[in-house]
């Protein structure tokens, strides 16, 4: 019996010192040290399921698809974070994107109840065109964002800082829009 | 039947106050059109002044703030005492912003109120009250057709209504010059297409001596969406036919759709705020919401008429095409949301699907498109002068 704790713990005393001798090529391989303070200061963030809106082939419907995702903190970061998912498109390869890929976020903020998002011009440079694809883009943003903050009622799209007449020549974006549930269609 | 009226244009100048400034707004850019069936208030207002209109009761006023307007004197007034209208207020309101408040004689009754001669001159009406809109509607054409001009402007001999009726067509070629708006996978560009269409069914159009059409392009060139309802409003157009080519996110994505514009996309609510009777703006910070509202209120007053022309315009053009029929839609169109008159926007095709594109290339396919929608618009003006006629007996 006492031979048995002896050898336990002269186990623990020989994983403790080459735990000590071989940490640190562990540690500096997995873990440099800039990181690791960047860690420090930005902690992960929480991990959650946020709903975005993607189009769906031959009909002028958005479906929202779940995505698990980091958030970091604040609501503008979060706005920026689930904005950026809709812009890298769908995983499943039954819906389409919604905006360019190319899109790149300016800034994202809030204010009383509306959402402003500020989009670098390749969001209208790269746009596609079309009344379609233009609604698709809109309405993408608007319920995506609304849905997933549902303390805010209405989302302004800005382009370089500055309210447009519109993304592609049709629907007018000089003010903030509303929730569209008619061009939602929610999967079987 | 044809009542003959003379026309009787009593215009009261009853406070004409020479103003010492000329750019300060006075009373004797108000005029009067009094008429046994209706009263009309002319304003002749600067280019790009704006309004905001609301009513009160005891006693009944109609209340309007103009705005970017500057008024020298706290207030002005003047008597009119006709069958509608009492007496007409001109109030300092803010720096910016005059009041003008209509009181009335009779508390029930209906009124409108629209820009005239290129927003130059806004018009209230009052009308007795209709059971509904479509009695008013026609009414308002049978005074038309009494030649009794519903809009008669003294400042200016502006051109009359020649006929009761639809005739005079303004059809909008959607992009152009460097714009080129969608293109396709083979690389036609949209502004050529809606240009092609355009033309085509101009000429159809004006086949039947019943038309006239007005096109805000013939080539191809820009034209900004603020100009290109200028030039229907301009025109005086009775109906507009905006033509475009569609794009989707999906190369699969096919079909022809009709829109007509959406009500109040910025909600009712800013409606509300906008109309509060102190609410005050100033030159350099009107709120973008009002001056939306106007624009909705303005297109508004024709959204059941545009809903119509767009069903069967649509019903036509997916029934001769054989196109995938995507329906009836609204959504916010800055082009259409501009121009007062019933406004349409067509989107023939699908730009980015291979195989229309390859249709829409083709003239004979252009020319099916162009006889789906003149049919789309006669069958529209027939029925609307059926209804009309229909009315009168």
């Amino acid at each position: 019996m006492r031979k048995k704790i002896l050898v336990f713990f002269g186990l623990l005393v020989v994983s403790f010192i080459a735990g000590i001798i071989f940490a640190p090529f562990i540690q500096e391989g997995s873990y440099p040290l800039k990181e690791w303070v960047d860690k420090a200061i930005h902690p992960p963030g929480i991990s959650r399921m946020v709903i975005l809106y993607f189009s769906t082939p031959e009909e002028e419907v958005l479906t929202p698809v779940e995505r698990k995702i980091t958030l970091p903190e604040g609501t503008n970061s979060q706005i920026k974070a689930i904005l950026q998912e809709l812009i890298k498109g769908p995983q499943d390869t039954s819906y389409e994107p919604t905006l360019p890929a190319e899109t790149k976020i300016r800034a994202a903020y809030v204010r009383e109840s509306t959402i402003y998002v500020d989009f670098f011009s390749p969001l209208t440079e790269k746009h596609p065109g079309g009344t379609s694809a233009e609604l698709i883009s809109i309405y993408s943003v608007v319920n995506t964002l609304l849905e997933n903050f549902p303390a805010y009622s209405q989302v302004q799209i800005l382009i370089d800082g500055k309210p447009q007449q519109t993304l592609a020549g049709h629907i007018d974006i000089r003010g903030p829009f509303a929730k569209n549930s008619e061009i939602v269609k929610r999967p079987k | 039947m044809k009542k003959v009226l003379v026309l009787v244009s009593l215009f009261f100048f009853l406070f004409v106050q020479s103003s010492q400034a000329e750019q300060y707004f006075s009373v004797s850019e108000i005029k009067l059109n009094s008429q046994p069936t209706f009263s009309q208030i002319l304003i002749r207002v600067p280019e790009g002044t704006g309004y905001v209109a609301g009513e009160l009761s005891n006693p009944p006023r109609i209340v309007l703030n103009l705005f970017p307007l500057k008024i020298n004197l706290a207030h002005q007034q003047m008597s009119v005492s006709d069958k509608f209208v009492q007496e007409i207020h001109l109030l300092k309101e803010s720096e910016n912003v005059v009041k003008v408040i209509v009181e009335l004689n009779i508390s029930n009754y209906n009124f409108g109120i629209s820009f005239q001669n290129q927003a130059k001159v806004i018009v209230i009406d009052i009308r007795p009250p209709e059971k509904d809109i479509i009695t008013a509607l026609l009414k308002v054409e049978e005074v038309d057709a009494a030649e009794n001009p519903l809009y008669f402007d003294p400042w200016q001999n502006a051109p009359q209504r020649k006929e009761r009726g639809i005739y005079r067509i303004v059809i909008d070629a959607g992009h152009g010059g460097k714009d080129p708006g969608a293109i396709g996978p083979s690389g036609l560009r949209e502004k050529d297409i809606t240009l092609a269409i355009a033309k085509k069914l101009s000429e159809l159009l004006k086949q039947n001596s019943q038309f006239e059409v007005v096109l805000t392009r013939s080539s191809d060139e820009f034209i900004s969406l603020d100009r290109r309802a200028e030039i229907a409003n301009q025109a005086r157009g009775e109906l507009f036919i905006s033509i475009h080519a569609n794009a989707g996110w999906d190369m699969r994505d096919r079909g022809v759709e009709t829109f007509y514009n959406s009500q109040y996309a910025y909600g009712e609510g800013a409606k509300d705020v906008a109309i509060r009777e102190n609410a005050a703006f100033g030159a350099n910070d009107l709120p973008f919401s009002v001056q939306n509202i106007i624009w909705d209120l303005i297109q508004n007053q024709y959204r059941q008429e545009s809903k119509e022309l767009a069903q069967i315009v649509q019903e036509k053009l997916a029934k001769i095409t054989g196109a995938p029929d995507r329906g009836v839609k609204s959504a916010p169109f800055y082009v259409l949301r501009g121009a007062s008159m019933p406004a349409v926007l067509v989107e023939v095709g699908f730009i980015s699907n291979p195989l229309e594109e390859k249709k829409l290339k083709e003239t004979e396919y252009q020319k099916i498109i162009t006889t789906g929608i003149h049919k789309g618009i006669v069958s529209h003006v027939n029925s609307f002068n059926k209804r009309l006629n229909t009315s009168r007996e």
